[in-house]
């Protein structure tokens, strides 16, 4: 069995981020981590491949930074790695999906793919079906439970209103994991040394055909998300901070 | 434009950076690594550099040949290499990153918890040795995880960071459970008692202080006497981690066992395990600090062991104590320097959340100040701590630099631990903040494992006092 794992290299999301011009951020004091969501996927393939025999390779369209991040999930027991090297910080959905497809290709089409149900970055939510209707397979995401009986999958997946529907797919396909699913393992120490020794083949965006500025999507600009500004505290009794309430909303903030 | 011979010098230092972590028994794998890294990054190089209009063809292949034929060339770089370089290797970035992980998952959310109810958990223990915390630096032969001396010690302080009990079970476990069985045990004793330990599964105590003999060993009343092919053991130790809880399999115990020529006590170290008749081990409880931690007193009543139950050879305990508490000084070191790490954490954090007169209360330069001392300390006690490893790493003499390191990171941890009580204020004083457990843990660091005094002995003694 062959799985690949697409694994972004995101910033934690406890890292304090510092912008750096209009379009960036400063990425080289940034704390980097393997995106929460992917690593459930990444779990998930290590150990159907500990049960099942088979490899899991990791898929990364990122900057060079990023096999930080592969030997993280390499420890994690990912057999060997593919980053598809880009300059910029940023890579419009459409691009790192043809990147991944031409990566995931040229390397041979595995049995399942996994993604994470979104990256905690950039929040674009569309890897997953972007990559499935490039490769013409199906995808099912937000997985929390599964099974995978030879060339089916049988999986739960959230609905939103607390439901879940209970999905069979036909293999190759994608599945998008989220929390759930499983419980990412703590790598030990000596996978840890022995990630050192692990394959990485790294190919530059370029060489797969991809111009990085082609996107169809540009990133005009970042914001940092503005303080809150204070809480104002009401007082009196209940009745007296009705009134106050009622009068704050209809003349300061205008919005009764 | 650089030059063919700077390229490759550049190229050769990165190489030997991987040095760091391999062992020299591998020096044809290194050397092979060598080659292909070289070759690959040399091209890459050549390539972007657009060398080829300014040299002309390189034989790449006859470079391999000249690396392959002269590894005088490594010993010349690998010279090289030895200049100041203050990187972690990536792999101990991976560990202190991975620590950290677990340290905030498995850790953070019951430390308090255990501290209250005075609870060594077996099951967290165990967890712990699943990641590898326990048996480091023992080799892959007896289930250890054979990384070098300052991995280990990157590991300790992310746990004292966190919580001085588990950090304590730690490098306990590691600095004198597993240490003397390691360095000083014979092959037997090595296979029969180490892989459970590496594994994490046991615990081992290492019994030398007693009640009449703390800093002045020489007040030792435990004795050991032959008796045919057996010792008989009497006497008994106090405060011996890691020794009464139920993962414990046994004890080293060091016992007089004669005079020497010099008219003072011959000691030697002992194998006890477990279930020995006539050895009895019992938890001490109300501590101040590491509560979460098992601390023992042993008794020893007419406990008979085989021969083969001496650690190396009869009058080597003195030398296997002296050797153990040296490495046991980094551990310490460590855990004083993770702790004022976790404790400025805190502090840090509550200062900028905390609001007075308007604004946080780090806008204030008294409160501003005194984390910029914390962090500046913290600074210096890593880079003394981090070289007292790397000389012990390199085999080099690291006694007084441990002395210094163990003696520098515990004080430093009660200023920093002091400070951070101070900048919570009245919130400090209460368990919820967890900050107070920071202070009382750090006054250990100032007595086990060699007093500050006695630290101060030993540094004053090197500089020829």
């Amino acid at each position: 069995m062959k799985i690949c794992v697409c694994i972004k290299h995101v910033p934690d999301t406890a890292a304090n981020i510092k912008l750096a011009g209009e379009q960036g951020f400063e990425d080289s004091e940034c704390k980097f981590v393997v995106n929460p969501y992917d690593e459930y996927g990444l779990e998930e393939s290590v150990s159907l491949v500990e049960k099942n025999g088979g490899e899991v390779v990791v898929v990364t369209v990122g900057k060079e930074a990023a096999t930080a991040t592969i030997r993280s999930a390499m420890a994690m027991g990912a057999h060997r790695a593919i980053l598809v090297k880009t300059e910029g910080q940023f890579l419009d959905s459409a691009l790192t999906c043809k990147a991944l497809k031409a990566a995931i290709e040229k390397d041979g089409t595995p049995d399942i793919i996994f993604t994470g149900k979104g990256s905690v970055d950039t929040e674009g939510f569309q890897t997953q079906y972007r990559l499935a209707a490039a490769l013409g397979i199906p995808v099912v995401n937000e997985v929390s439970k599964l099974t995978v009986d030879g060339s089916k999958a049988v999986m739960e997946r959230e609905t939103g209103s607390g439901e879940r529907e209970v999905v069979e797919m036909t293999l190759p396909g994608i599945i998008g994991a989220t929390k759930g699913l499983n419980e990412p393992r703590y790598p030990k120490f000596p996978d840890i040394m022995k990630a050192k020794k692990k394959p990485i083949d790294v190919i530059p965006l370029s060489d797969l055909g991809i111009d990085e500025g082609a996107g169809k999507s540009v990133l005009v600009k970042l914001e940092a998300t503005p303080e809150r500004s204070g809480a104002k505290m009401l007082e009196g009794s209940v009745t007296e901070q009705v009134a106050q309430l009622v009068k704050i909303l209809k003349e300061e903030e205008k919005v009764i | 434009m650089p030059s063919i011979p700077y390229l490759f010098t550049v190229e050769m230092d990165t190489i030997f950076h991987i040095r760091g972590w391999l062992n020299a028994g591998h020096d044809r794998l290194i050397l092979d690594i060598l080659i292909q890294t070289v070759l690959t990054k040399l091209k890459r190089s050549y390539d972007s550099l657009n060398l080829k209009n300014h040299y002309g063809g390189i034989n790449f292949e006859r470079i391999v040949v000249i690396l392959r034929i002269s590894p005088r060339n490594l010993s010349h770089y690998k010279q090289r290499r030895k200049r100041v370089n203050f990187d972690l290797t990536k792999e101990q970035e991976m560990i202190r990153r991975e620590v950290r992980k677990f340290a905030l998952k498995e850790i953070e959310p019951i430390a308090g918890e255990l501290d209250e109810n005075e609870q060594f958990s077996s099951d967290l223990t165990r967890k712990m040795g699943d990641i590898g915390l326990f048996g480091m630096f023992v080799s892959e032969k007896y289930d250890g995880q054979a990384m070098d001396y300052l991995s280990y010690i990157i590991a300790v302080e992310e746990i004292a960071r966190i919580d001085g009990s588990q950090a304590a079970t730690i490098a306990a476990g590691n600095s004198l459970g597993i240490g003397p069985l390691y360095y000083f045990g014979s092959e037997e004793q090595k296979k029969k008692y180490l892989p459970p330990l590496c594994r994490g599964e046991a615990l081992w105590g290492f019994g030398l202080t007693e009640p009449t003999a703390g800093s002045d060993a020489g007040g030792s009343k435990t004795t050991a006497v032959p008796d045919g092919d057996d010792w008989i053991i009497n006497g008994s130790k106090i405060f011996i981690t890691n020794a009464a809880c139920e993962m414990t399999l046994g004890v080293t115990v060091q016992a007089i066992t004669g005079t020497r020529a010099n008219g003072k006590p011959e000691y030697t170290c002992f194998i006890v395990e477990k279930g020995t008749p006539g050895f009895k081990a019992v938890p001490m409880h109300k501590k101040m600090m590491w509560r979460a931690s098992n601390t023992a007193e042993l008794y020893f009543d007419n406990v008979r062991v085989p021969k083969e139950n001496i650690l190396g050879k009869q009058g080597d305990g003195f030398h296997q104590m002296l050797k153990t508490l040296d490495g046991g000084r980094l551990s310490i070191g460590s855990m004083g320097l993770g702790g004022a790490q976790g404790a400025y954490d805190l502090a840090l954090k509550y200062a900028k959340e905390r609001k007075q007169f308007g604004q946080p209360i780090s806008k204030f330069q008294a409160v501003a100040f005194k984390l910029a001392d914390c962090a500046m300390e913290i600074e210096c006690a890593r880079n003394l701590l981090y070289k007292a490893c790397w000389l012990r790493n390199e085999k080099r003499p690291f006694e007084k630099e441990a002395a210094m390191a163990k003696l520098y990171c515990s004080e430093l941890m009660g200023r920093v631990a002091n400070h951070a009580v101070q900048i919570h204020g009245g919130y400090g004083l209460m368990k919820e903040y967890n900050v107070e457990r920071f202070y009382r843990d750090q006054k250990l660091l100032d007595i086990g494992e060699g007093t500050s005094e006695v630290q101060r002995i030993v540094i004053s003694r090197y500089i020829g006092c």
